[in-house]
């Protein structure tokens, strides 16, 4: 892929199980050009993807590929941007791959939550999410992605090595394994360094129930939840959350 | 700039907190420097007074913590709970702060016997609370806007407890100060805080007294095994009865 831009957003968009991928990234584009109206965004569908469609999580790797530019910042698109992001650029600039690593509740507290992320410790693998993900056209982004690429392709084969692995992967945990092989500190910023989402799921917020929506009272403009200023990145995790509409 | 204490001593049945407080304002005096101002309801000499213990008695209607920067006459004041018991020179830290208003966003068991999780959060989700224990607050556009803000919670105090979800119907300053600071704040949690826990004893454990400013403290940690601790700090006293009985024995 030609290079377009120096630095751009790049949104994986790939419809399944019923969820509107697509209409999530547009919303997180959006939302991002309401802080950054000139940032350079790229949704990518089933459409763009090179090498076809592989199926859910095993099409990630495929993005290197298709970014359009020299620095990326690759972003799940069930988020949305509740304040600038722009000064990632500078803090990640200086890596050729920045993994984002930890979760925060909607009061902005790191999560010590360790509910969804048992494979993770069971096996020290690091607490790396996918949902912020940086690289600039470097050997080592090259070096990562190929790796990525090849756990999807031969997870029945790196499932061995694991302690209570998943019959199929989620990217985070390959992201993980990926880490590990290249060395963690090759991949991410020292811990507590750098942008962190907030995760909406239950165990790691003071909610009863799965539908954070329904409980919780939110506003969209500005984003708040429960009266609480939202900043950063808000994986909100129920998909079919209009907050706009 | 004039600074002092201010301590809100609202006698109810059970408890004489206005004895606390003139208790505490002798404490305050000698380890701060400072003098108190007592707001009470005390029946003595008249009722519904206000009482400044340099000016004497005035009339007072409706008076709560909310109203402690109308209230207050100094132009820097250190605002605490009657039960808070003032046994070092700790809090003059606050009164040289570069800081229009501080309050405590945490607090913590003495003894380590429990787990004040609860405590340091309100609501059904666990909204983080500011503690009204002990406040410093100085003349200014940001303090007179938490006071205000604090009001106006106390005054539309069924809107926010349905908002938090805060199952005890009764209003806390303790609530209102939290929602004050988030709201004045931007809606978010970044206020200024007093840069330590508020240590706290819980009515379970018994309280006496060693010397004027060293407390014995009597509970049964964890393992139900009976322990003692000596304590020579400042403490949010809850048990009201114990420090009754330790000011009784100071007297």
């Amino acid at each position: 892929m030609p290079i377009t831009a120096e630095r751009g957003y790049v949104i994986p968009a790939i419809d399944r199980e019923g969820t509107d991928y697509r209409a999530c990234a547009h919303r997180l584009a959006d939302s991002i050009r309401s802080w950054h109206p000139t940032a350079e965004i790229t949704v990518i569908t089933r459409d763009d993807l090179p090498h076809g469609d592989q199926g859910g999580f095993a099409n990630d790797w495929q993005c290197w590929y298709i970014s359009p530019y020299r620095q990326t910042i690759k972003l799940e698109a069930d988020m949305l941007a509740t304040g600038p992001l722009d000064h990632w650029w500078t803090l990640f600039e200086h890596r050729d791959v920045v993994i984002s690593q930890g979760a925060r509740d909607f009061y902005g507290r790191h999560t010590d939550c360790r509910r969804y992320r048992k494979i993770f410790d069971d096996n020290h693998l690091p607490d790396v999410y996918n949902a912020i993900t940086y690289w600039r056209r470097s050997t080592t982004a090259q070096e990562f992605f190929d790796l990525v690429r090849s756990i999807f392709t031969h997870w029945t084969d790196y499932r061995t090595l694991l302690r209570f692995p998943d019959q199929d992967p989620t990217t985070d945990v390959v992201y993980a394994v990926a880490a590990v092989i290249m060395r963690p500190d090759r991949v991410t910023l020292p811990e507590g360094m750098g942008p962190r989402i907030t995760h909406m799921k239950p165990g790691i917020n003071p909610i009863r129930t799965a539908d954070w929506t329904q409980e919780l009272i939110w506003e969209s403009d500005p984003a708040r939840i429960n009266t609480v200023a939202q900043w950063g990145l808000l994986h909100y995790h129920v998909k079919d959350w209009r907050p706009n509409e | 700039m004039t600074t002092g204490a201010l301590i809100f001593a609202i006698n109810n049945g059970a408890t004489d907190y206005a004895a606390m407080a003139r208790w505490n304002a002798d404490n305050i005096r000698r380890h701060l420097g400072i003098p108190t101002h007592i707001i009470t309801n005390d029946q003595s000499p008249g009722t519904n007074s206000r009482h400044f213990t340099d000016l004497g008695h005035v009339a007072w209607h409706n008076l709560s913590r909310a109203d402690a920067y109308d209230l207050s006459p100094w132009d820097r004041t250190l605002l605490l709970d009657a039960d808070y018991v003032v046994a070092t020179d700790t809090l003059g830290v606050l009164l040289e702060a570069d800081q229009d208003l501080l309050a405590h966003d945490s607090a913590y068991d003495i003894t380590g016997c429990n787990d004040f999780h609860g405590l340091n959060s309100f609501g059904e989700h666990e909204m983080p609370m500011w503690w009204a224990t002990v406040m410093m607050f100085r003349r200014s556009d940001h303090a007179r806007l938490v006071f205000e803000t604090m009001r106006m919670v106390r005054d539309h105090w069924s809107h926010y407890r349905d908002l938090y979800k805060i199952r005890q119907a009764t209003y806390r300053n303790d609530h209102a100060l939290s929602i004050a600071l988030l709201v004045c704040q931007g809606h978010t949690l970044d206020h200024a805080a007093i840069p330590w826990s508020l240590a706290t004893l819980t009515p379970e454990h018994e309280l006496t007294s060693l010397t004027q400013d060293r407390y014995r403290v009597d509970f049964a940690n964890t393992e139900n095994h009976r322990r003692w601790i000596s304590v020579a700090q400042d403490f949010h006293a809850m048990g009201k009865t114990q420090l009754e009985a330790v000011i009784a024995d100071h007297s």
